[in-house]
């Protein structure tokens, strides 16, 4: 991998920019909405992949998320803080949660991990209705809208984020980190072995992880207005996160983008049609890719598509 | 000291360690026989609760006698739940056979909410309200049956193991599946049958658990989150371990619930502390066996 541009990726990439400035006026409210959730959903997509390319699954994004959200709710409700502020704090206070969290648990090998994060959001949920006065309770907080209601800024706020943790992505996969994150989700013993010491380097993924989901969860607490414990704490928030990334294609730049996309159309679609229970594609899509396309989307196109073109490669 | 409080916890905590110990009991099973952590089991045991509430009000059956109902539905519903999921992962990496259990989980949890709603159901009997009064302790008859059923299923369980081919068959496997192949066992079978009767477990302790608790789409999720703290508390994949920490976690929780102001709210997050807390200090849980 290198970091010199070809001239057809700077073009590619400049198409899209200018298109993704002038989305907003193209396209109406319904669907510039749809696009922040898809966009918000892509965030917390490409966050856990992150921390998923050190090899650990965490099931408990959700805590993250609830913290930057409560963070930024709480902070405009009691003193007033401009909103982007608050998600800027929301960030840095899941950031410090998740290297306490990082810390003490990264140490565990994958599924104790996966089950103390669970455990973790759960938590997190219980010690919020428990104490209304602080936190609001099961009541939930509420924020006046966002930019005074104006989606268009609010699009190019959560554009702007997205393309962030693209960058920092991208800034991964270029560079020495990539070598490390690859070598310990391989095998942490010959990482270790290698002079790699693989806690400090999943606790940095995850802090990585954790600022672009606790900025996520700011940034739903003040578009959504109102927020309660048992949503932004909740399982789904957690399961959406990880099952996204999945679909798409683990340890890429695409693949959480793509599998986003296609999850936020088949959950829409179910919304509309069920009341309840349109989560359901979720622990379906789970089982199959785990089942039939461990690779995801983008490994069945590698392998059914282009297969008289190049190998498969494993990294 | 507040003596008759005190007795109460205790007695509390001991009926619903009963409970707890009867949902345990599956997990445990498909853990120590196939070394898979089943995300899922809390969703059979939801499911066990449901066919027991569906039967109680649509056919008036008495949920005491669709126990065995309850059981055997769930254990042919886990039948195929083994040979079309699990099977293929049982050599896969643990965090596959996570994510996939994880994923029957969610999938169950919403197959249920599009069917039945989020409404919470409970069973009410004749007897739900009828409580024995010993000298200083009050101890409802719903919960003394139900503890007394999970003594009953744990004591059958382990006959099974030690006594029966078949449980015997899957002691073996659990030891050394090679082994076990190598003097005859049909191992293919005896994982068929050992995740069926898991889930039939599942299903036998999810008929008590809608006696006793609310029945509602997630209850199996906050149930599979107690069991696995029970697990870590006592062990993975034994028996006396699980009773050990279903007894440990009902009685933290009873207590809690009786002596820390507004106690009974703070009592359903004690088990994610106590696995956060345990696996902090002693990575590989407190009875330090390890299996992966």
């Amino acid at each position: 991998m290198n970091r010199s541009f070809s001239w057809k990726t700077v073009i590619l990439l400049s198409a899209l920019a200018i298109f993704m400035i002038f989305y907003p006026k193209i396209v109406d409210s319904y669907f510039l909405h749809l696009t922040v959730a898809t966009f918000l959903a892509m965030i917390m997509a490409s966050s856990w992949d992150i921390l998923a390319r050190t090899g650990q699954v965490s099931v408990g994004q959700a805590g993250l998320f609830g913290v930057g959200a409560y963070t930024a709710a709480l902070l405009y409700q009691r003193v007033h803080i401009p909103p982007v502020l608050g998600m800027l704090a929301g960030a840095i206070l899941a950031t410090v949660v998740a290297f306490f969290l990082g810390y003490l648990t990264l140490r565990l090998r994958g599924i104790y991990f996966a089950i103390t994060t669970i455990a973790f959001a759960e938590a997190l949920s219980v010690i919020w209705l428990m104490t209304p006065r602080i936190t609001g309770g099961a009541m939930g907080v509420s924020t006046p809208p966002l930019f005074n209601g104006n989606r268009e800024q609010a699009y190019y706020l959560i554009l702007i984020i997205l393309a962030l943790v693209i960058f920092v992505v991208w800034l991964i996969e270029s560079s020495r980190l990539n070598f490390a994150f690859t070598a310990i989700r391989e095998n942490e013993e010959v990482a270790n072995v290698m002079g790699i010491n693989p806690t400090r380097y999943k606790v940095l993924a995850f802090l990585i992880s954790a600022f672009f989901t606790g900025f996520a969860g700011g940034f739903y607490s003040h578009y959504n207005t109102y927020i309660i414990p048992y949503e932004v704490f909740g399982l789904g928030i957690s399961i959406a996160c990880l099952v996204m990334p999945i679909f798409g294609g683990l340890y890429t730049i695409a693949g959480p983008i793509i599998g986003t996309i296609l999850i936020k159309a088949i959950e829409e679609y179910l919304r509309v049609t069920f009341s309840y229970g349109h989560q359901i594609a979720y622990g379906l899509i789970l089982v199959v890719v785990v089942l039939f396309m461990p690779e995801g989307l983008l490994g069945l196109w590698k392998r059914k598509i282009f297969p008289l073109f190049k190998q498969p490669h494993r990294v | 000291m507040d003596w008759p409080s005190f007795f109460q916890s205790i007695a509390n905590g001991i009926l619903i360690a009963g409970l707890y110990a009867a949902v345990t009991l599956g997990l445990t099973l498909v853990l120590g026989v196939m070394g898979i952590v089943n995300f899922a089991h809390g969703e059979m045991v939801m499911l066990g609760a449901y066919s027991t509430f569906w039967l109680f009000s649509l056919l008036g059956i008495d949920p005491m006698l669709s126990i065995a109902m309850s059981g055997l539905i769930l254990f042919f519903i886990g039948l195929p739940i083994y040979r079309f999921t699990i099977r293929p992962i049982l050599k896969d990496p643990p965090l596959n056979q996570l994510l996939l259990t994880l994923g029957i989980s969610i999938f169950l949890q919403n197959m249920a909410m599009m069917l039945w709603k989020t409404d919470s159901r409970s069973v009410i009997t004749s007897y739900s309200g009828m409580s024995l009064h010993l000298e200083m302790v009050h101890i409802g008859l719903t919960r003394l049956i139900t503890f007394m059923i999970s003594v009953v299923l744990t004591v059958l369980l382990v006959f099974f193991l030690y006594k029966a081919r078949l449980g015997r068959a899957m002691r073996a496997v659990s030891e050394n599946n090679t082994a076990s192949w190598l003097i005859g066992i049909n191992v293919q079978k005896t994982y068929l049958l050992a995740f069926g009767v898991a889930s039939g477990l599942a299903g036998a302790s999810g008929a008590l658990v809608s006696t006793i608790m609310y029945t509602f789409p997630m209850v199996g999720f906050k149930l599979s989150l107690k069991a696995f703290c029970i697990l870590i508390l006592g062990g993975l994949g034994n028996i006396s371990g699980a009773l050990f920490g279903s007894l440990i976690l009902g009685l933290t929780e009873s207590f809690v619930g009786t002596y820390v102001p507004e106690g009974s709210g703070w009592a359903e997050g004690i088990s994610f502390i106590l696995i956060m807390i345990i696996l902090i200090i002693k990575p590989t849980g407190l009875a330090g066996t390890r299996r992966e």
